[in-house]
């Protein structure tokens, strides 16, 4: 039988109640996705995705009211990244370049900066970015350019939940990105 | 899927009446100003649009926007909605009760009555006549900001039907950039109806458009009073970019998952 080739997550976030809350628990955070084994806990934030070597596994943000903005910033698999502990104080997600001058409405190039940044521009910056009058900041990366897909690797652990942090974006503002670790891929075991 | 973007055209409907202009009287917000909209809560506000194509140059997300008129000096559109008829019917009711305890009351009592009766007549406010040939608000009594009935002889503030949105057009809608329509909504604060566009963001640049408003002024058509519908127009503008898709991994096409 042929295996599905892609694999799509989706990430329903209730943009209001997260941003009330300060958390995408309290089932503002649903994670569901259609791959062709038998994933668990779907509809939760803690859903195990069971996928097969070779397939390609897309992310996608949709929220539940779509007059609110919410866009994926980053995934990252979590043991790639070497320190954990400091994430929150900002300093170790800044973007490597410094912030440009720019006009709104233009954005900066695509880039890809090395690390655990995955190049996108983090907010929590603790006032090195240049503001404009209105309080904006004057970068503005377009969130919704991201396509969050990847080939999954041959050398998994069939079984293992591979847990990766999911990072959200809800407009902008010291409290507008929040964080979820609590979702994972799991390679699914060889067909005996 | 991208956010929906709204645009909100608050009218100072009594202002913009005085004027007969919409300049200087309009006030625009959309919920893109993160994303690079310009001149928030002005007449000039310039909606910043972001678009995004594929490496094959196909258009990757649809942009949807909507359109919605509100009020400065109108009731809330959150009050139900039949609150201007109960209102009507109420002080009707009350005027009754008046009324009754007037022919009642034992002769000799009380001021003069026919001091209570214009009191009465006061109270029971000003019917405005429905207009049909205009399509206009349907009938009602005038009532002020806080829901009470204005008597026929004030000159105190009234409440205005709320602006309606009647046509969208110009050079986003010529140079087919938007498609505008008006389309029904199970949504009664817009009355029911709301204007909406797609947009073409395939050709990058600023472009114009016009919307055409009515607004309702009360007139006095011998002893009648009527809505009497004025219509302005206002213009806006978009401002198109479009840039392409990419790999949030890589930042360029796809590759592996970055798993370790």
């Amino acid at each position: 039988m042929a295996v599905k080739q892609k694999v799509n997550i989706v990430a329903v976030v209730d943009v209001i109640g997260a941003l009330s809350d300060g958390t995408l628990g309290n089932g503002n955070l649903c994670l569901i996705d259609d791959g062709p084994y038998d994933s668990r806990g779907q509809g939760t934030p803690q859903l195990e995705t069971v996928v097969a070597p070779g397939q390609t596994v897309q992310w996608t943000a949709l929220a539940v009211d779509l007059q609110t903005p919410v866009e994926i910033k980053s995934i990252t698999f979590v043991g790639q990244d070497d320190d954990t502990s400091h994430r929150g104080n900002g300093a170790a997600h800044r973007p490597h370049e410094s912030a440009q001058q720019q006009h709104p409405g233009q954005r900066p190039q695509s880039r890809r900066s090395s690390g655990s940044s995955q190049g996108l521009a983090q907010d929590r910056d603790n006032g090195d970015v240049a503001h404009q009058a209105n309080g904006h900041k004057e970068t503005y990366e377009n969130l919704e350019l991201a396509v969050w897909s990847g080939v999954v690797p041959y050398h998994l652990t069939p079984g293992t939940p591979l847990k990766y942090r999911l990072e959200l974006q809800m407009y902008e503002g010291p409290r507008s990105t929040l964080t979820v670790e609590s979702a994972a891929l799991v390679a699914t075991t060889p067909q005996q | 899927m991208p956010q929906q973007l709204a645009i909100i055209v608050l009218v100072d409907v009594g202002n913009a009446l005085e004027a007969k202009s919409l300049e200087d009287n309009t006030y625009l917000f959309d919920n893109m100003k993160l994303q690079g909209s310009e001149n928030e809560g002005t007449g000039k506000l310039v909606t910043a649009i972001n678009g995004s194509y594929w490496s094959d140059g196909s258009q990757a997300s649809e942009q949807v926007l909507n359109w919605l008129p509100y009020s400065l000096g109108s009731l809330p559109p959150t009050v139900p909605r039949g609150y201007e008829v109960e209102r009507a019917r109420q002080t009707d009711q009350k005027a009754l009760a008046d009324l009754e305890a007037l022919v009642n009351r034992p002769a000799g009592q009380g001021a003069d009555p026919s001091a209570d009766l214009a009191q009465i007549q006061r109270s029971v406010g000003t019917r405005v006549k429905s207009n049909r040939r205009n399509r206009g608000p349907a009938a009602a009594k005038i009532l002020d900001l806080t829901g009470k009935v204005v008597p026929a002889d004030s000159s105190a503030a009234h409440s205005y039907p709320a602006p309606v949105i009647t046509d969208i057009y110009g050079e986003a809608v010529d140079e087919k950039i938007i498609y505008p329509a008006e389309y029904g909504s199970p949504d009664l604060v817009t009355d029911g109806w709301y204007w909406s566009a797609t947009v073409d963001t395939s050709r990058p640049g600023t472009y114009a458009y016009t919307m055409k408003i009515q607004l309702h002024k009360l007139v006095e058509s011998g002893t009648e009073a009527l809505w009497e519908p004025v219509n302005l127009t206002c213009e806006s503008w978009l401002r198109i970019t479009s840039e392409p898709k990419r790999n949030g991994f890589t930042g360029a096409g796809l590759g592996l998952l970055p798993l370790s």
